[in-house]
């Protein structure tokens, strides 16, 4: 194909994929999708081969729309114009039970299967055990309690069919918000369904098929390019995940066994060498375990490679069933698979990379989630009615980077700062709650040449009535790992705050009743520092303290730097204070 | 006469609009330090041309209306007052932490952006409101007095005030504003509730601090640009351009500077919408202006230019956001100058590099090495070489055809000419997409409008763009090369007031809301009454943000009759409501009830009865002469080259054709079919 033809419609396919995202992000109901971002949209191949997403959350998409489109077709009796099927079944490509997908076949006028497009959105209730999506506690599937579809038609000439409709609205909390979200998936796939077949309409069915083949080469080049360009190396990092309930006394240890080969221009990780699924809902489904490790990769690398099924041929990635990080046997839960210890493997997949080639990879992500990006639920006293919902007051954890400072809102590894941050007043209209402060806590971040997030401090309780809690915060024990002699930052925690001024410890994993008068605190987890401290800007660190994210103490003791009575930089003092430190 | 001035980065452009309609346009050269010198030299042009002295001919202005970047350049470069920040208890991290949010998911190089105001200039006040207005802490004015030393100490030259929920209950902003004024006489300060009463802090803050940073330089700057004004002979009223495609007193720009900053690309849109209407009859268009290093879309829908309150100046996340509604433009970085480059996986690529007029496009011999959209049209033959900007310039071909070959043809193996096609094909995908993005978001059918093109480029790929998005026709007016003037001639007076109450249709409050309506129009009619006096006539809308209960994100939905009084009202807004929502989104929820969290009202004055503009003098005529000339479809082919002035109305020019003047080139396709109106657009069926 002429490459003018391939830039051309590579453009058009990405222009696909963004006018489904528009579409959904417009159209959904819930704010786990309109403020959180926690969807996307993409089109693989009639194989199942990824060929583009939309811009979004990177645990999303790069690996599990290939599963779930396979066994689309598998399952199916035979695809039709007009057919869509939900899938959000962990033993069948989806990341977890709460992202339901829609899949729609695109048909040419033959009959014959030529794409497929997956819109997939996190839902606000999907008919848990308990009021939230992230049921961490459960011992598998059935106390998880959600309804699975593993790839079932909810459409057929499209017209939806009635009978799921009517199952969905007896086991989910939120029917209403549930239908909208819904018909915003369902609207996003036609779309897509529509635009590929005007343009199929254009150019030609096997024109399209032609592009998708020579675009998977070309992407495959760069990704050689890339890999090529760093030095060869192995390295074993790990990551532990802090003690919940139903795992190890010790947490979850996550084991990631990196290679960079540049003369074959591959990139190995193995995911093997990790414990058995647990009775907890943390362990990861099979979409998730090779998305975490590859989020970790693509974050370390040339950041213009094209992520799809040909840059994915020169990667490695060896999980093994019934592998907490690996491919999970039905009826383990995977419910917490997005987030907890998906960031547990993407993240010491990016340290490795770090470890084996300098001025390439990432420290470590901070974890989450904190309670003030809990789910909420009570009843409201305005209207005597109950109400439920994640909020987004508070998340920090971005790592430092090669070149750059951290991205303080990235939330996590696996969102990449996607999401939206909550206006106090929009949560204050809508909930009965109120947000006393939401502040950076000084001289929590990860200290280094570049350095990590800050922890956010979040205080927030319910107004003329008893408001409970959801979270599932990690990294409290565990806190966010820097690399090449990078520091750690400051970890999570979380406290009961009582009207008479005392406070109260709570657990990482719980679902905490507050009563009227009383505050919960949330404290996020940092990000890790890349580089050595002392190495940073001493200009840098001056800023630092004249702006408050240190203190003069931390700034002389860490980043070895004195200022003086105006706040400059004292580069004499300074340089002795750093080459003392490296005698 | 009327004058309309138009400050921009290396001109300063000048349109005079005579008492008979007719228009000349002028331009000068822009002088940075002193940009009214440039708006004097401008008028110096013209009255020589007119062969009057200047003071005769600025003796002779009613209007000078005036659009200027100098509040977006000294937000852009930093220059901007010392300014503080005062903020609720707890919640001084409001600048920095923003509304989260990020793009270019792998892309770890970028910095997380810097807070409008540093933290070390902000400051937090024990005090608090909540959401229905009561307050669950007085504000402690002793901490007040405390921030206003530190003010002095740190000489601070301005100071934004947001506090929360100051939306429901102004008493704690007002305060903070008492103080101030008694110990703080000379600091200009600015007040969220009073400038911005929306919900979503944020975006109030951002709007204060912003607004307050830019009072002292823009009140320096109105100030001066009306004294000499009327030092050289100007009587009558100058009046610069806004954000929302309206003009407002000088006076009131320096009180309000936040409604200024974006006035260049909203005009556009406004002309647009003119010659849709009057030469397409339809009132759907999208509007295209294409300038040297971006390319600007804007859409009218149903006659309404459609507003957005996502405003960054600068990317979004990274850019500062300005938090009032604007014209919804988009833009994209693609223009003459984009640079066209081969990645490593052998992919030909069209910007979002640029080398803008400076070094500019290889063939300008300024020392550009990187070939350019601009080399790519020359290449084809649709520029001509020697009339390039009405002969102004003399350009390196040899130059230009090298560096396409090297650069780009040799390691595609293309020869040069389809090469250059390559470049204008993934520039018009590029623009295309920008289209796609604003048209999906505004619920509108490229296929079912006409497309407006502006900017000296746009005659370019117009026609294929049109093609590409299967619109009906491109419509280029005469004086499309100036687009943005010819919209500020058009502009009206304008203001909007804002309200904040909430309502929902579940159990709606038709006291509370009539009391909103009642108090936003009464500021309308003294606003017509008062600014607006001496006009042709006035005209307020009343619109409301809007949302489903279960709905985080809001839309603007017009009030029919003006009025929520009654039930009959109320079900009318229902239906309008929901009508809206399914052509924005394609589904409406009729169970769902409504809620109502902002109100708007804009009154427009208007100042000019025949907004159409006609060129005084069409200089060129003429017979067509011929040129060779590249296109895809037909390879190299002999084009008929038409002097844009000499082109009788209602004759049929059929493409392959090139359309010249000394502003602009238009290029009709091979299959095009382009005809002259008698109002002077040029209009083509693709």
């Amino acid at each position: 194909m002429n490459p003018v033809k391939l830039s051309l419609l590579n453009h058009r396919f990405e222009g696909v994929a963004q006018s489904m995202a528009n579409t959904l992000l417009r159209t959904g109901r819930s704010g786990v999708l309109n403020i959180a971002r926690d969807f996307s949209c993409c089109i693989t191949t009639a194989e199942g081969d990824l060929l583009v997403a939309n811009e979004g959350l990177p645990i999303h998409v790069l690996s599990g729309p290939d599963i779930m489109a396979r066994h689309m077709v598998e399952l199916s009796t035979g695809l039709k114009r007009g057919d869509a099927y939900l899938n959000n079944s962990p033993y069948h490509g989806c990341s977890h039970a709460a992202d339901h997908t829609i899949l729609v076949p695109v048909m040419d006028d033959e009959g014959r299967h030529r794409f497929t497009v997956l819109a997939k959105a996190h839902q606000a209730d999907i008919g848990n055990s308990i009021p939230t999506t992230y049921h961490g506690s459960a011992v598998d599937v059935y106390e998880e309690g959600a309804l699975i579809f593993p790839s079932v038609k909810v459409q057929e000439n499209y017209e939806t069919n009635e009978d799921f409709v009517r199952m969905c609205r007896m086991r989910i909390r939120v029917p209403d918000q549930w239908w909208g979200d819904f018909l915003a998936a369902l609207g996003s796939a036609r779309i897509g369904e529509q635009e590929i077949t005007a343009m199929a309409n254009e150019v030609g069915w096997d024109t399209l098929t032609e592009f998708a083949s020579e675009w998977f080469d070309y992407s495959e080049r760069r990704m050689i390019d890339a890999v090529s360009s760093l030095p060869a190396g192995k390295a074993r990092r790990s990551s532990t995940h802090d003690h919940f309930p139903g795992t190890p006394e010790d947490g979850i240890l996550v084991n990631v066994d990196v290679e960079i080969d540049p003369d074959d221009a591959r990139i190995r990780v193995d995911l093997t060498d990790n414990m058995d699924c647990l009775p907890c809902g943390l362990n990861l489904s099979e979409a998730c375990s090779r998305t975490a490790a590859m989020v970790g990769i693509f974050n370390s690398i040339d950041h213009t490679v094209p992520k799809n099924a040909g840059s994915f041929r020169r990667l490695d990635i060896r999980l093994r069933e019934n592998c907490v990080v690996g491919i999970p046997r039905h009826p383990t839960s995977t419910s917490v698979a997005t987030t907890n210890v998906a960031d547990r493997v993407a993240n010491p997949v990016q340290c490795a990379i770090a470890d084996i080639a300098e001025g390439s990879g990432m420290a470590e992500c901070g974890a989450v989630i904190p309670p003030a990006v809990g789910v909420i639920s009570g009843i409201s006293p305005r209207d005597g009615k109950p109400f439920i919902n994640q909020v987004f007051l508070g998340m920090t954890g971005g790592a430092g980077a090669p070149t750059t400072d951290a991205w303080v809102t990235v939330g996590h590894v696996g969102n990449a700062g996607f999401c939206s941050l909550d206006s106090v007043e929009l949560d204050e209209q809508r909930q009965p709650l109120w947000v006393r402060s939401r502040k950076l806590v000084p001289d929590s971040e990860g200290a280094g040449k570049f350095k990590g997030a800050p922890s956010i401090a979040v205080e927030f309780g319910p107004v003329g009535c008893d408001l409970s809690v959801g979270y599932v915060s990690d990294g409290m024990h565990n806190p966010a790992k820097g690399v090449r002699e990078g520091h750690q930052a400051m970890g999570s925690n979380q406290f009961r705050l009582l009207p008479d001024g005392g406070r109260e410890q709570l657990e990482g994993c719980a679902q905490v009743t507050l009563n009227d008068g009383e505050l919960i605190l949330s404290i996020s987890c940092g990000g890790g520092g890349y580089g050595p401290p002392q190495e940073r800007e001493p200009e840098a660190v001056a800023r630092d303290v004249a702006e408050g994210w240190i203190t003069p103490e931390r700034a002389e003791q860490i980043y070895k730097v004195r200022l003086d009575a105006n706040g400059r930089p004292d580069m004499e003092a300074t340089s002795r204070l750093r080459s003392d430190f490296a005698a | 006469m009327r004058f309309a001035v138009d400050t921009g980065g290396t001109f300063t452009d000048l349109v005079v609009e005579n008492d008979d309609g007719s228009c000349s346009m002028f331009k000068a050269r822009t002088t940075p330090e002193d940009p009214v010198a440039g708006v004097l030299d401008a008028l110096g042009v013209a009255a020589e041309a007119f062969g009057m002295p200047r003071e005769d001919l600025l003796s002779r202005g009613g209007i000078l209306i005036h659009g200027t970047t100098h509040a977006i350049n000294a937000i852009i470069t930093g220059r901007t007052a010392k300014t503080a920040f005062i903020t609720t208890e707890g919640h001084g991290d409001m600048l920095v932490l923003r509304e989260g949010g990020r793009a270019d998911t792998f892309n770890f190089t970028q910095k997380f952006p810097e807070p409008y105001v540093p933290r070390r200039l902000t400051f937090e006040v024990p005090e608090r409101i909540y959401a229905d207005g009561s307050v669950i802490k007085p504000l402690d004015t002793d901490s007040v007095l405390n921030i206003i030393e530190a003010l002095k100490e740190k000489q601070v030259e301005a100071v934004g005030v947001c506090l929360l929920w100051s939306i429901a209950n102004s008493d704690h902003e007002e305060q903070v504003a008492a103080l101030l004024e008694e110990h703080l006489p000379d600091v200009p300060y600015t007040l969220s509730h009073r400038l911005n009463p929306a919900i979503r802090e944020f975006r109030r803050a951002s709007s204060v601090v912003v607004d307050a940073s830019l009072k002292p330089m823009m009140g320096r700057y109105m100030r001066s640009l009306e004294g000499r004004l009327r030092d050289a002979g100007f009587n009558g009223r100058t009046l610069v351009l806004t954000s929302q495609a309206g003009v407002i007193d000088a006076a009131d720009a320096a009180e309000a500077p936040i409604h200024i900053v974006n006035s260049g690309p909203s005009m556009a849109p406004v002309a647009g919408r003119f010659f849709a209407g009057q030469d397409s009859g339809i009132s759907d268009a999208i509007i295209a202006d294409t300038g040297g290093t971006t390319y600007d879309v804007s859409i009218v829908r149903n006659g309404r230019i459609p507003t957005s309150r996502e405003t960054w100046i600068g990317p979004r996340y990274r850019g500062i956001m300005i938090g009032l509604p604007w014209i919804d433009v988009r833009s994209v970085g693609a223009g003459g100058g984009s640079i066209a480059w081969i990645d490593s996986g052998g992919l030909l690529h069209v910007g979002p590099q640029s080398a803008g007029s400076d070094p500019g496009p290889v063939a300008y011999g300024k020392g550009g090495t990187q070939p350019t959209v601009t080399d790519a049209s020359l290449m084809l033959g649709h520029i001509d070489p020697d009339f390039f900007l009405g002969g102004s310039m003399s350009l390196d071909l040899d130059a230009a055809e090298n560096a396409i070959r090297t650069v780009v043809a040799e390691p595609l193996g293309l020869d040069v000419a389809s090469a250059s096609d390559a470049i204008i094909t993934i520039a018009t995908e590029s623009m295309v997409q920008a289209i796609n993005d604003i048209t999906v978001n505004q619920g509108i059918d490229p296929q079912e409008v006409v497309l407006v093109g502006g900017g000296g480029a746009a005659g370019l790929n117009s026609v294929r763009i049109a093609r590409r998005l299967g619109c009906r026709q491109l419509v280029i007016p005469e004086v499309g090369a100036a687009l943005s003037a010819a919209g500020a001639l058009m502009s009206d007076l304008k203001a909007e007031y804002y309200g904040a109450f909430f309502a929902t249709t579940a159990d709606f409050n038709h006291e509370g809301s009539q009391k909103v309506l009642d108090g936003l129009g009464e500021r309308c009619r003294e606003f017509a009454e008062g600014p607006g006096a001496n006009s042709f006539g006035s005209r307020t809308e009343f619109r409301v943000s809007a949302r489903y209960a279960t709905q985080v994100w809001d839309i603007e939905v017009p009030l029919r009759g003006n009025s929520l009084a009654t039930q009959a009202d109320v079900d009318g807004f229902i239906e309008d409501f929901h009508a809206a929502h399914k052509a924005l989104f394609s589904f409406s929820d009729p169970a769902s009830p409504i809620e109502i969290i902002g109100w708007t009202a804009q009154v427009s004055c208007s100042f000019s009865e025949t907004p159409a503009l006609r060129l005084a003098s069409n200089e060129e005529s003429g017979e067509p002469r011929s040129r060779k000339t590249y296109f895809g479809d037909t390879g190299w082919i002999e084009s008929k080259v038409f002097p844009f002035g000499s082109i009788e109305p209602g004759v049929e020019i059929k493409g392959p054709a090139i359309i010249e003047n000394s502003f602009t080139t238009i290029v009709v396709d091979p299959g095009a079919i382009a005809r002259r109106k008698p109002t002077g657009t040029l209009v083509i069926d693709v």
